[in-house]
């Protein structure tokens, strides 16, 4: 090979080099830290500031009437919490998808992704909650074949280097965040995760519930920081008590709202 | 945000003893017990698990008391404590703390479950309720047994930034 050849040859490993990812696109582990803005599941309005989103949710008649009874303690429509429903406020389970809209932001901010053969589980800090995605090739069940749950029933599958998230058989008792927008127990969530650089993993979402939504809602884009640090720490045990949440309500947001029952 | 590290006693006992009630509604008034003083600013919207509109974040009292209970837990601590009005009747108060990680995570200057005690004195400033009569404020700064305690993001003794 004359010197030319072996030049050539250089740089060709080397561009190879370079433009070889320094991570694997397909490796979804760690654990993540929301940073993209919105606490909704799109773009609505939320009243977190003023360039806060302005799209509207596309509510059926009976989804508007849904959303009416929902009463937060967050946004344009807050109550006090001794006056609403949130069911953060009785420490129930907060379910796929607020979990992931709302809950994975400062303080309780992690969301831990842990791939397994055949399996994709998201470890969440708030409640010590932890939802798993069977990806063996089973097929998605149909809503009617299975009994809703908090998080739902979910297969996953690669899509290129997106790992695309099937789910059925929501409970409707949660909401999709902190804002009172509600769904049904025929709700059908899409969640395609990538891994857009080695800090950076994007998540973009649409359901479909046509007894709520007059056509599939699309999220806006949810932006993920790698915290490399996380894993080096003790564990805070975010859990929500039952039983510290009820004084608490009782003996200081009660007070507060003006529904005392004393301290 | 107004500067209520600057607040000494005399204004404390200014603003209740009468030099300037004339200037404060009969709303803010009923807040107005005996060492306590009141202060309008800006607040800061932390995260606060829904139980921010509970309070006026635009204002501001000052309790001292004695504590007879600290609840470290998820997912706001609690404080509780005694504090005299301005006739000099005891009241029982209420107040709740940022959420119970964000102090564990980003304040770690050492809160834990025992960092009060029932007995200890402390001076408290923080929101007061909007609900009418109620006994119970979000705190947004604490003084106990004489030392300086963050209650929120920024360190002691005064704030001037946060994020949820």
């Amino acid at each position: 090979m004359n010197r030319a050849a072996l030049a050539g040859a250089f740089a060709a490993i080397v561009l190879s080099a370079q433009t070889k990812p320094d991570f694997d696109p397909r490796d979804l582990s760690g654990h993540w830290n929301r940073t993209s803005r919105y606490q909704t599941f799109s773009n609505v309005y939320s009243g977190q500031g003023p360039k806060d989103g302005t799209a509207e949710a596309p509510f059926t008649a009976a989804g508007k009437a849904k959303f009416d009874t929902n009463k937060p303690g967050y946004g344009p429509r807050a109550v006090p919490p001794a006056f609403g429903n949130d069911p953060m406020g009785t420490c129930d389970p907060l379910g796929i998808p607020r979990l992931l809209n709302t809950e994975v932001i400062s303080p309780h901010q992690t969301m831990e992704i842990v791939q397994i053969p055949g399996r994709f589980i998201q470890f969440f800090e708030w409640h010590h909650d932890w939802r798993e995605v069977f990806a063996d090739g089973r097929a998605l069940p149909k809503g009617d074949e299975v009994d809703a749950t908090w998080n739902g029933t979910s297969v996953g599958h690669w899509d290129g280097n997106t790992f695309v998230v099937d789910s059925v058989g929501f409970d409707e008792r949660t909401w999709l965040d902190k804002f009172g927008y509600p769904h049904s127990e025929n709700m059908r969530l899409e969640e395609r995760y990538r891994r857009i650089d080695k800090d950076t993993l994007e998540l973009k979402m649409t359901l479909t519930d046509a007894e709520i939504y007059t056509r599939p809602w699309v999220s806006d884009t949810k932006i993920f920081k790698l915290d490399r640090e996380k894993s080096k720490r003790w564990d805070e045990q975010i859990y929500c008590v039952p039983t510290e949440e009820y004084k608490f309500n009782q003996r200081v947001r009660d007070e507060a709202g003006g529904k005392s029952a004393g301290k | 945000m107004a500067p209520i590290a600057n607040i000494g006693h005399n204004a404390i006992h200014d603003c209740c003893g009468g030099l300037y009630l004339g200037r404060m509604s009969r709303h803010l008034l009923r807040y107005c017990v005996s060492g306590l003083a009141i202060v309008v600013g800006s607040g800061l919207a932390v995260a606060h698990h829904g139980t921010n509109v509970s309070y006026f974040q635009d204002q501001k009292i000052v309790l001292n008391g004695t504590v007879t209970e600290w609840a470290f837990v998820n997912p706001h601590p609690q404080l509780y404590f005694d504090a005299k009005n301005a006739q000099g009747q005891m009241e029982h108060w209420s107040a709740e703390l940022l959420p119970t990680p964000l102090m564990m995570k980003n304040m770690s200057v050492g809160w834990t479950k025992k960092t009060i005690h029932p007995g200890d004195q402390i001076v408290l400033t923080c929101n007061p309720p909007r609900a009418a009569g109620a006994k119970a404020c979000l705190a947004k700064e604490l003084v106990v047994n004489g030392k300086s305690w963050p209650v929120v993001p920024g360190g002691i003794p005064t704030v001037t930034g946060g994020k949820q």
